[in-house]
């Protein structure tokens, strides 16, 4: 369950985000759409507690700002866009990491078996385990992309935020991305925040749609209804169903 | 499978570590028993026993090679392992925290400040509470400390967020402000620039068992405190953005573990000046030996800054006995070289692959 309601963010002195609110229930997915510029990004870094903000941003019933970094680790997670790695750590090492929330500090290290499982089992789900033992930094740009999506798996967060997820990727990689969120997202108490370009890969993972422009919301809805062409053209001025059909009948059909 | 493999490094790393232990204990001996008079490694096992457990040294062992041994090498010796070890670990701490690979207790001005704080007494004759001998420490460690609080709370207010780039900047422009401080003072004053100069190449000589035990005492202090952070640590070299969605705070772990790079640096650089490389090459060659996790990395990068430091004072005062080189000049021949083969042999190889 999010609620966020006159949500204004920014960066220093400049607002980005001027009044934006919505409820999502419980299990229900959200695109969040729009163009270049529109405050997209500002909109899930404040949902990710790592900006600042006015407003109330609610999650699970309860409000984003009290939360320690622990429990809001256990509200949300974050796979972003943007991977810096500076270290050669394998494919196993980031993805328990992401196990840290559930440890307790100590001298030794606070791994559990539980922990150990977590991540095997999130190694699994994305194709992974034959990498485990491989340095991060020696893998490709896309599977590198899945060791972030493992690690963000294993932290079980009530929420899993997405920073355009399925850049960098080729389109059966793109199509695995997404049915391995969907399938995490049909979990109980779970759901799926995603920033996404591509009209027609949104829909694929999430019911609901928010389209932003110029930092505020323009619409709110489920995305089968929101989406008119009508509605499209508004945004983009572009008319993205000709676009989209062109492109199909430039694919040759056999 | 996997987890046999993963179980088998786990091994691999504890070996790595037990290897370096010994050799650790290998070298101090050698630095205890290497000198213008060679020492027997019997004789100076019998006087440790004999200092460790508070028994009259045995008779046979002449009373000249007792005293140096404990009135000059053992001291010595042990100030460069701890020292070499402290700096060290600050450097892993400081490349992770600040996620660069050239960064390490000097980069916000720990070395910079404490040459400016040793120089106020050296040329201006300032005159704290204290005695003699701990003047040039002490002011080394308050400005050191002062330079990078100075630092910290600069980047804070260019940058609410803290992040890492605006601390390695903000520590390198401050640094270089210090530098340039001192390079006018010294202006000022020459008569005492000779002895600032040689501070600053660093030194082991005249340790004694005092400076041994406070840093000691620090080390006892901060290695807890790091190994506990070790999780965060690793964490932290993964940007802000993962760190702050995985349940740590990235600004109050990166203040607390930066605070407690310096209390290293500062600690060790007091007692034997400002000596560079150690810091920044051991924790690279750490890395190669028992991968990054700060778990395993610490502890090595902690033997092997004690290793390479002992190593470096042992040559500093036996290459051209009976005169002594600076120990910053040995480290920083050998280190930077050194510091190009561990950093970029190994990218070279995995272009190769």
């Amino acid at each position: 369950m999010i609620e966020v309601s006159a949500l204004c963010a920014g960066y220093g002195g400049r607002e980005v985000l001027h009044g934006v609110g919505f409820t999502l229930a419980d299990g229900e997915s959200l695109a969040i759409l729009g163009p270049n510029g529109c405050g997209k990004t500002t909109l899930l870094r404040a949902l990710a507690g790592l900006l600042p903000f006015e407003g109330t941003i609610r999650l699970g019933g309860r409000p984003l700002a009290g939360m320690r970094p622990r429990e809001r680790a256990a509200q949300v997670g974050m796979m972003s866009q943007t991977m810096q790695v500076s270290f050669d750590y394998t494919v196993r090492e980031v993805v328990r990491m992401g196990r840290y929330r559930l440890q307790r500090r100590s001298l030794l290290g606070g791994e559990t078996e539980a922990d150990e499982r977590a991540a095997e089992e999130a190694m699994r789900v994305t194709g992974l385990l034959p990498l485990s033992d491989r340095r991060v930094t020696a893998l490709s740009g896309g599977q590198q992309q899945r060791v972030f999506l493992a690690r963000v798996l294993a932290q079980e967060p009530a929420i899993i935020l997405l920073d355009e997820p399925t850049n960098h990727l080729d389109l059966r990689s793109q199509l695995e991305l997404l049915d391995c969120l969907r399938a995490y997202s049909e979990g109980p108490g779970r759901q799926v925040v995603g920033v996404f370009h591509d009209l027609t890969l949104a829909p694929r993972l999430c019911g609901k749609a928010l389209f932003l422009e110029d930092g505020a919301a323009r619409a709110f809805g489920a995305f089968s209804e929101i989406a008119t062409p009508a509605f499209l053209r508004s945004l983009y001025g572009v008319d993205v169903r000709a676009h989209l059909e062109e492109a199909l009948a430039a694919l040759p059909r056999a | 499978m996997s987890n046999a493999i993963s179980s088998k490094r786990r091994s691999g790393r504890a070996g790595v570590l037990l290897l370096l232990a010994c050799f650790c204990a290998a070298v101090f001996l050698l630095a205890v028993g290497v000198g213008s008079v060679a020492i027997p490694v019997r004789e100076t096992l019998a006087v440790a026993r004999a200092a460790l457990t508070g028994a009259p040294t045995p008779e046979a062992i002449p009373a000249l090679h007792v005293s140096i041994l404990t009135k000059l090498r053992l001291p010595r010796a042990l100030l460069s392992l701890l020292c070499g070890a402290s700096l060290s670990l600050a450097g892993a701490v400081m490349q992770s925290v600040l996620r660069n690979p050239l960064a390490s207790g000097y980069t916000l001005g720990v070395s910079s400040g404490a040459s400016l704080g040793a120089a106020l007494v050296l040329l201006l004759g300032l005159r704290l509470p204290l005695p003699g001998a701990a003047m040039l420490p002490a002011a080394g460690f308050a400005f050191g400390l002062l330079t990078v609080l100075a630092a910290m709370a600069l980047s804070a207010r260019f940058d609410p967020g803290l992040r890492s780039d605006t601390i390695v900047l903000t520590g390198m422009v401050i640094s270089l402000f210090v530098s340039a401080m001192l390079s006018l003072l010294c202006s000022l004053n020459r008569e005492s620039l000779e002895r600032l100069y040689f501070w600053q190449l660093g030194s082991f000589s005249g340790a004694t068992m005092e400076e041994c035990a406070l840093l000691l005492a620090v080390l006892a202090l901060s290695l807890p405190c790091l190994l506990r952070l070790c999780g965060e640590m690793d964490i932290l070299t993964f940007g802000d953005e993962l760190a702050g969605t995985s349940g740590l705070s990235p600004k109050r772990t990166r203040a607390a573990l930066i605070l407690l790079a310096t209390l290293l640096t500062g600690t060790a650089v007091s007692f034997c000046g400002a000596i560079g490389f150690v810091d920044l090459v051991m924790p690279h060659l750490a890395r190669r030996l028992v991968g990054p996790r700060h778990r395993a990395l610490l502890p090595a990068c902690a033997l092997l800054g004690g290793i390479c430091m002992m190593l470096a004072d042992l040559a500093a005062r036996t290459v051209l006995s009976p005169r002594e080189l600076p120990v910053g000049a040995v480290t920083a021949l050998f280190g930077a070289p050194f510091f190009l083969l561990v950093y970029f042999g190994r990218r070279r190889r995995e272009a190769d692959a």
